[in-house]
């Protein structure tokens, strides 16, 4: 049973597609609210903040969008993966799937909304009149960093949530609390300098703060994206390692 | 056999052979399984770190659902799993099929497993039958080739027809586990496993599949087979054992366990009569005990009455007056008829 690579990949595929129809099940517009969701959020937030912050933002809805687009593929991104084991309980007491394929499969699925959600920011530069900078190709290191941590932190979680179901609740306000730390739709310069270092810890802010800098035509710092480089392949490692110890145990605990 | 032994002796992965040289299909070694069923459990963390902290952590309770159990299954026999409600078949079969990790012991496996044991689990409800062939084709681990190749075999067996473009939440029971059927049996295995799948559906399928697992077991594949139906298991099954209160109570011949486990039964059903005194005769043996005598006393009456006697020395003097009565009630009639 899943020997072999190809039928691991008909497996992800079709659990990625299951969790795209499921989602959007019963709604006239479908998959076009992956557009729309980022869009509209998009246009609350300029609309409310820009305000208040657009005299120190250049181009504030696609400040605002790159910021938006990483921290929700982070944040639904880790929450599938903690919640893929304890949602799929029925499949796993029943018929013997590696249980990683269901994390693997509820990352995967973030992603392609991710990506889908990219042609709206990519629609704002166009409307906005922005520049399209050849950095923009170098996005996708701190992409594929962010990438990383999502899928390590999925895995820690996915087992510590099948374990305490609390941790759900406890992740949710977590990432409410890394939203307000990771300068979505404020700019950084409004922080006090000493609280700054802080903000350059958080992972999560490392990630968009790259990531915006491609967008805008400025050469990501190498320190930076090492740094995130390091905690990613740390955490991945961590959640590896965690969830093949814990892996035969976790269908005794459904 | 010395010719076989030398060929196999050539290293081959996932080879497996006993000292007698027998291709093996199945090895249970020491097989232990325990589930915790702690009254009081732990799962959230605030009571975790309370506990912890007041050193108050009741170890869960765990019951032994299986214990040291160790047999063989060899390659192309069929071995048949006798128990009665709850004595551990489906954990067997599901710790053999992979769904959970033994708490001690080893299993070795040799060969393409197909589980035939939870036909429609991973069907998504809100899917057409045709897309949920994809899917549950997909957690059965097969590929997308082959199941384009074998997607209209699929839908003809299943005799769904235009429903296979419905969503299977519109589907009905019967519907759901015919479809479920129809995709799991396309496997090609090694080795299948069985918990109480022969008749699925109505009548009409119900022959069908059974047709269909009886042409899967042929061409040299291995059987575990878990049913109740003891026709069934003398049909199809070369070996058996038989399992009680998760212990491995007997291994062996068909016949001879099979006889081993009915008498058994009808011992605690002969223990339970005795306590309710009930008249019913429930025992489908003593029916045709009674059939076989009821034709037989038309012959010789009298030696056979003797015999019966002496075979029921166990029953109850009631019941043996009651057979009497009976004898007689059915010889009076019977020399009416003549």
């Amino acid at each position: 049973m899943f020997d072999t690579f190809a039928e691991k990949k008909f497996l992800l595929k079709q659990l990625v597609k299951k969790n795209l129809t499921s989602k959007y099940k019963d709604s006239v517009l479908g998959i076009l609210w992956s557009f729309f969701n980022p869009l509209l959020i998009m246009i609350v937030f300029t609309a409310i903040f820009s305000m208040l912050f657009g005299r120190n933002i250049d181009n504030y809805p696609v400040y605002f969008l790159s910021g938006r687009l990483l921290y929700d593929f982070f944040s639904s991104g880790s929450k599938g993966a903690m919640n893929s084991i304890k949602k799929n309980s029925g499949i796993l007491k029943k018929i013997y799937v590696p249980k990683y394929m269901f994390a693997v499969s509820a990352v995967c699925y973030e992603f392609v909304n991710f990506l889908i959600s990219f042609a709206i920011l990519f629609g704002v530069m166009i409307v906005t009149g922005a520049e399209f900078h050849p950095t923009l190709i170098l996005s996708l290191i701190p992409i594929g960093l962010l990438f990383m941590l999502v899928f390590g932190l999925g895995l820690i979680l996915a087992v510590c949530n099948t374990y305490f179901s609390d941790i759900g609740y406890l992740y949710n306000v977590f990432t409410l609390i890394l939203m307000y730390a990771s300068a979505l739709f404020y700019p950084i310069e409004v922080v006090p300098v000493r609280v700054q270092i802080l903000f350059t810890l958080n992972p999560v802010y490392t990630a968009i703060s790259t990531f915006r800098e491609c967008v805008y035509g400025v050469v990501p710092d190498f320190l930076s994206l090492a740094y995130l480089g390091v905690f990613a392949v740390t955490v991945l490692i961590i959640g590896i390692i965690l969830f093949r110890m814990y892996e035969k145990k976790l269908s005794l605990e459904l | 056999m010395n010719l076989f032994k030398n060929k196999n002796n050539s290293k081959n992965r996932n080879y497996m052979e006993d000292e007698d040289g027998r291709e093996i299909a199945i090895s249970v070694e020491h097989l232990t399984m325990e589930f915790k069923v702690s009254k009081d459990k732990i799962d959230t963390l605030k009571e975790y770190i309370i506990r912890t902290l007041k050193r108050n952590k009741v170890a869960p309770k765990k019951v032994r659902i299986l214990d040291d159990i160790s047999f063989k299954v060899y390659k192309g026999e069929r071995l048949g799993v006798l128990g009665f409600n709850g004595a551990g078949k489906s954990t067997l079969l599901k710790i053999i099929s992979g769904i959970y990790e033994p708490t001690e012991g080893e299993i070795k496996i040799n060969g393409k497993i197909a589980p035939l044991l939870a036909l429609s689990a991973g069907f998504d409800k809100n899917y057409s039958g045709k897309n949920n062939i994809y899917l549950n084709g997909a957690f059965l681990s097969m590929t997308e080739d082959y199941i384009d190749e074998h997607f209209d075999e699929i839908v003809e067996f299943s005799e769904l027809g235009e429903s296979i473009n419905y969503p299977v939440k519109n589907y009905s029971s019967g519907m759901k586990s015919k479809l479920g059927f129809s995709i799991a049996t396309t496997i090609k295995p090694d080795i299948l496993i069985i918990d109480e799948i022969l008749g699925v559906g109505d009548i009409k399928f119900k022959k069908k599949s059974n047709e269909k697992i009886k042409s899967m077991m042929e061409e040299g594949v291995s059987v575990l087979l878990v049913t109740h139906s003891l026709k069934q298991i003398k049909e199809i099954c070369d070996r058996c054992i038989w399992i009680e209160n998760g212990k491995l109570l007997m291994e062996g011949e068909t016949k001879k366990v099979v006889k081993a486990y009915k008498k058994n039964a009808n011992k605690d059903k002969k223990k339970s009569k005795k306590k309710k005194k009930s008249k019913d005769k429930s025992d489908d043996d003593k029916k045709s005990d009674d059939k076989k005598s009821k034709d037989k006393k038309t012959e010789d009456k009298k030696s056979e009455d003797k015999k019966s006697k002496d075979k029921k020395t166990e029953d109850k003097k009631s019941e043996d007056k009651k057979s009497k009565d009976k004898k007689t009630e059915d010889k009076k009639s019977d020399d009416e008829k003549n």
